[in-house]
């Protein structure tokens, strides 16, 4: 195969023994890869009703037929398990573990029951060695990766190598629990590194050697080139996201009254400007960096003013710089790079912590937590306390023991389920719904829970990009459902061959489809492409529905669908979920549960 | 008298690496991309704040006797880091199996190279230099 590598390792951690299996060419055909590939395996080999901590859940790391190879910001792989959460996990990321597996010659890796002591594996190519991690659990990600690099010996061998690790977090069975890439990239959402952790598995060390084949070396120079002349005609590629990040887009946000601010009491956050990407990289911007073939390179490093906050971080990615600044009122930028570099020591989703301790600030605020409960005072924009909150919960320390459960558990546990920013139990990300009718109707249908990355509908309803459907109105809800089921399908491919949707504003899947050819051999017309897209969203639905969830799932906060918001362009506005979604589930080939019927699921060959 | 070269410069070096990438697949007649088979790496650490690409150059079958440190700007290099050769204490530009060193060639005659071509932020730049009579060839 070329693209694909054509093999899969199966790792048994109980037995530490591996088989190395052909890769099965008409799944990948019809799923493509990644995402899509890595849950119709699990489907297909799990019970998706066992809780995601049984020793029979499976952890799968998927790369896509793009990943490595050249393809424009094609080095994604994702992390797919059955979540803590009940529903099916998905945790994308970039850096160098993508390609490193498909270097070392597989398309997926699939991690099996459960080591006896805690592990780490260490992969080169076909060898395989499992080895002990006692004296690594317990240590951060930061020590892990450390350690290991050192154990490789010398430092131009140990930058060869890709490492993935959990931090005590994941050790401990929770749900806000990451899995962390060479130290700076993040398999961040749905408690991936809880169920890494639940198979005693701190640690998996990738070298590839064998590099991987295109299928006509000619034409993939030729349309990878053809691509990145394409992109490079868009500003937010070449100028806005190198200089500034992907923070570069905050005052957009801002602008449109959407970002949410104080727990999504509103959707303006009078302080915006500061903890935007210009004023981040004007601060505290030392070097720019990119992950692998990306010329975007979102990435950066960033040294804290503040005293009391010093560090030297990765550039934060617009999520966080939005949860740990608008959402948790605070404005100074050191604190966010603070609590950004906590989440990745400990290993933790950013967008989980923040949302949770954003939520547990009105709480505070409003009576419904006390001083007692947090064991200090955990005000809106208190910089101070909101790092301190984060470093307890990488720590599991006193009230951080509750925040690492995630929003969801702690709003139940305090009374105030109302108050939860989320669905399906996830913590929800930056995006006020109510300004933007698309992205509710998203964030309650994605599988793994509230993700804008599941369908950025923003690009049509704000951004009006050509490729996504051109401007529609954000405040209306006509059409919107046929708007969103597109971009979800396309955003599917995206993640199916391992391309970063970052890229959003300079490519779309026409440009994926451009090097899918010339890469993998096969001759995908683009509807076909697309279609692999719309399977691997109903793979999701079909593993989430056999896992127990419903209609009902597909669901907004109480705040998002009643409460107007207060300022701003949408001022007076709530998500109206109620009128899209019986079209979604019509335009989806679902029942009025929610549920796929059996004629769209053999219009597209698959089956219960 | 010119010759072409490759001018770097290292503060416009992102780590994105597609000059491996491309390095390698342009000198793979089987279309296979392995940056590890690359005729430029890219030593990036976090760190040190540094991302140096580095071009092969000559062979050597020693590693050298001496080491030194280079100053350039604020920041002092150990001379390993910058240093061209395909040399026995590094793990690139050898070819695994055969240890045949692997050289850059510029992508031929008349220069036309890959990773000039892929670098988008302007860190890799071709450029005409000066050159006494007998010197053409670097």
């Amino acid at each position: 195969m070329n693209g694909w590598t054509g093999k899969v390792l199966r790792i048994d951690l109980s037995e530490k023994r591996h088989v190395i299996e052909d890769l099965d060419e008409d799944l990948a055909r019809d799923y493509l890869g990644g995402r899509g590939l890595a849950t119709k395996i699990l489907y297909d080999e799990i019970d998706p009703k066992i809780d995601a901590f049984n020793p029979d859940n499976k952890l799968i790391v998927a790369s896509g037929p793009l990943t490595g190879t050249g393809a424009i910001a094609a080095c994604r792989a994702v992390v797919v398990s059955k979540s803590p959460l009940g529903n099916i996990g998905c945790a994308n990321v970039g850096g160098n573990l993508g390609s490193e597996i498909k270097y070392a010659g597989y398309d997926l890796i699939i991690f099996e029951g459960k080591a006896s002591e805690p592990t780490y594996l260490v992969i080169e190519d076909e060898k395989i060695e499992y080895l002990s991690a006692e004296a690594l659990w317990g240590k951060d990600c930061y020590e892990t990766d450390d350690i290991l690099r050192r154990k490789i010996g010398d430092p131009w061998k140990a930058k060869e190598y890709s490492i993935a690790c959990i931090g005590p977090v994941g050790e401990k069975g929770t749900n806000i629990a990451s899995v962390i890439i060479d130290k700076h990239n993040a398999a961040a959402r749905g408690g991936m590194g809880s169920v890494m952790g639940s198979k005693n598995l701190k640690a998996v060390v990738v070298k590839g050697t064998k590099g991987v084949r295109v299928a006509d070396r000619e034409a993939f120079i030729k349309a990878a080139t053809e691509v990145l002349e394409h992109v490079k005609q868009s500003h937010a590629s070449v100028e806005s996201f190198p200089k500034f990040g992907s923070p570069s887009v905050v005052h957009i946000y801002n602008e449109v009254g959407m970002l949410g601010t104080r727990n999504f009491q509103t959707g303006v956050f009078e302080q915006a400007e500061e903890i935007g990407g210009e004023a981040l990289a004007k601060k505290h911007l030392r070097k720019i960096r990119a992950c692998l073939t990306c010329l975007q390179s979102c990435g950066g490093i960033l040294k804290a003013t503040d005293p009391r906050f010093m560090v030297t971080s990765e550039r934060p990615e617009f999520e966080t710089v939005w949860v740990f600044g608008a959402d948790c009122g605070n404005s100074n930028s050191s604190a966010i790079l603070k609590a950004h570099d906590l989440c990745n020591q400990y290993g933790m989703d950013t967008i989980g912590v923040g949302n949770t301790i954003a939520m547990c600030m009105e709480m505070f605020e409003k009576g419904f937590l006390k001083e007692k409960d947090i064991g200090f005072s955990l005000k809106f924009g208190d910089p101070e306390a909101m790092v301190r909150l984060v470093e307890m919960t990488g720590k599991q320390e006193g009230f951080g023991k509750e925040v690492i459960k995630g929003g969801y558990h702690v709003s139940h546990k305090y009374n105030h389920p109302e108050l939860f920013v989320g669905a399906k139990k996830l913590e929800a990300p930056a995006y006020d719904p109510r300004v933007c009718q698309a992205q509710g109707l998203n964030l309650a249908t994605a599988a793994r829970g509230a993700c804008h990355n599941k369908g950025y509908t923003m690009g049509s309803e704000i951004f009006g990009l050509p490729s996504l459907g051109g401007k529609t109105d954000p405040f209306v809800t006509e059409g919107k459902a046929q708007l969103t089921k597109n971009i979800q399908d396309a955003t599917c491919v995206f993640d199916d061959t391992g391309t970063c949707l970052f890229l959003i504003l300079g490519l779309w899947a026409t440009e994926i489809h451009k090097q899918l050819l010339p890469a993998t051999g096969v001759d995908y017309s683009f509807d076909e492409m697309i279609t692999c897209g719309e399977r691997t969203w109903m793979i999701e639905r079909m593993f989430n529905i056999k896992a127990g969830l419903t209609g009902k799932d597909d669901n907004l906060s109480p705040r998002m669908l009643k409460e107007p918001m207060p300022e701003g362009p949408g001022k007076g506005r709530v998500n109206r979920l109620h009128e899209m979604l019986p079209e979604y589930y019509k335009v989806r080939g679902w029942d009025e549960n929610g549920v796929p019927t059996e004629a769209k699921l053999k219009e597209l060959g698959m089956r219960w | 008298m010119v010759r072409k070269e490759i001018r770097i410069d290292i503060e416009k070096c992102t780590g994105c690496r597609h000059c491996e990438l491309f390095c390698s697949l342009k000198h793979s007649e089987e279309g296979v991309v392995n940056p590890k088979l690359s005729r430029i790496r890219i030593y990036s650490d976090f760190d040190q704040e540094i991302s140096l690409p580095i071009i092969s150059g000559p062979y050597t079958d020693a590693k050298c006797t001496s080491r030194y440190n280079i100053i350039m700007g604020e920041k002092e290099y150990e001379s390993c880091l910058l240093c061209r050769a395909a040399c026995p204490i590094r793990p690139f530009f050898f070819e695994p199996g055969t240890e045949v060193p692997l050289k850059c060639d510029l992508c031929g005659e008349p220069p036309d190279p890959s990773c000039v071509k892929w670098c988008v932020h302007g860190a890799l730049k071709l450029v005409e230099v000066e050159v006494e009579e007998g010197e053409e060839s670097a």
